[in-house]
């Protein structure tokens, strides 16, 4: 590879223009020469100012818990990442042995996993919030297909209560209306086809009342910003009596 | 060492509280980056989420020999941006494209407008014509690929090529 065309790939991949074989062609290069590798550092940092030309936003509500959570989940099913052998020509004897300790550590995490899940079964069904308001919706056919519990820090938690086939180019959206006669707003997709909780910044706590409903949207979700598909269940929400 | 290589070297050491000081400090800005090239408040929290998560697990990798510590925890976001636009299909735009393309346009402006005046990257970009800035730009900025660009020029996709490449080698040879 000539130098010009050495730079071309570092300026692509730094650019993020380069496609997944030459990423990983430079990755290997860079790794094997740290003269290549600070070139490309240095192909990164000359656009790096770009980055800060985007708008500094809040983090949504609860991000470090979230993020916090999936360390631990992280921490309790991966083994600590081992060092990297220096030579990698060499031939490691000892790689068995690793390889044995890999194994045992593989074990030991996973029970680790399982009492970690135990403890936050526990923990989640002690403190799982109270909602400030819950709908069922129900279908055409006054069946109950999904029950809502919005929480007054705009978190909705979703629960099926029947498997929808959804087609491949399709997903389930859900919605609400905020205010009485303003226009629904999308609270999220369905992705995984399953129940699930979805979390958005900037609604008032939800009230008694309140519209919930879920449609059938393209992929990706209502292309308008608004409900266009069909409706699988509405419902009104109310106040739980506790 | 900076305050951002500190942290990182922290976690490296299992110091959870060092990655919530970057996150306190970097992940707003990240969150925008993230919002600006996928368009979506889900999805570019899930990117940012995914980022932190790569930064903790990475950080014993981090050599700050060898670069900046904010440039490492970029590379690593960008990358992640990129996978989710390039790999999977649930990323589509939210409206029409005549007003998908006016945002476009105008958040590239934007950024460059927002480099400051004496910044080598702008004044090299500033004697790029246009359309080839334009087209870099929305690379970087946006996540395009090389088709996204012939699309959104109306011009074959060898030509965008060779065009950005030219655009390239004369940024490199005006900033080296």
């Amino acid at each position: 590879m000539t130098d010009r065309s050495l730079d071309l790939l570092i300026d692509e991949v730094a650019l993020g223009l380069a496609d997944d074989a030459d990423v990983a062609r430079l990755g290997r290069m860079a790794q094997a020469d740290p003269a290549i590798a600070a070139r490309l550092d240095q192909a990164r940092q000359r656009l790096l100012a770009l980055d800060d030309t985007a708008d500094a936003l809040p983090l949504p509500e609860g991000f470090w818990t979230r993020l916090e959570a999936r360390l631990d989940a992280e921490e309790a099913t991966t083994p600590p990442a081992a060092p990297q052998p220096a030579q990698q020509n060499v031939v490691e004897l000892s790689s068995i042995r690793n390889a044995m300790h890999r194994w045992r550590a593989t074990a030991v995490a996973g029970m680790a996993a399982a009492l970690m899940l135990g403890v936050m079964l526990a923990w989640v069904a002690l403190s799982r919030p109270e909602p400030a308001v819950i709908a069922v919706l129900l279908n055409d056919a006054g069946e109950a297909i999904a029950l809502v519990e919005g929480l007054p820090d705009n978190t909705t938690r979703i629960t099926l209560l029947e498997r929808q086939n959804v087609a491949a180019d399709q997903v389930m959206q859900v919605w609400t209306k905020p205010e009485e006669d303003g226009p629904p707003v999308s609270l999220g997709l369905l992705s995984t086809g399953r129940s699930s909780t979805l979390t958005i910044d900037g609604l008032p706590t939800p009230r008694p009342q309140q519209l919930y409903e879920i449609t059938f949207e393209p992929a990706g979700g209502s292309p308008t910003q608004l409900p266009t598909g069909p409706i699988l269940g509405k419902g009104l929400a109310k106040e739980p009596v506790t | 060492m900076t305050d951002h290589a500190t942290w990182i070297k922290a976690c490296a050491a299992g110091d959870k509280s060092a990655l919530q000081a970057l996150m306190t400090a970097e992940g707003g800005r990240m969150f925008g980056v993230a919002q600006r090239m996928l368009r979506r408040i889900d999805l570019a929290e899930d990117a940012v989420q995914d980022a932190f998560v790569l930064i903790w697990k990475r950080s014993h990798q981090f050599d700050p020999s060898r670069g900046s510590a904010r440039g490492w925890v970029y590379t690593i976001l960008r990358n992640r941006c990129l996978t989710m636009l390039r790999n999977e299909d649930r990323v589509q735009p939210i409206g029409p494209e005549a007003m998908e393309s006016a945002i476009n346009d105008q958040d590239l402006d934007t950024a460059f407008d927002r480099l400051d005046q004496t910044d080598d990257l702008r004044r090299c970009l500033e004697r790029l014509d246009l359309q080839t800035r334009r087209a870099i730009l929305s690379s970087y900025v946006l996540g395009h690929s090389h088709g996204e660009i012939a699309g959104r020029m109306a011009a074959p996709l060898g030509s965008v090529k060779s065009w950005v490449r030219r655009g390239l080698t004369k940024l490199r040879e005006c900033l080296s």
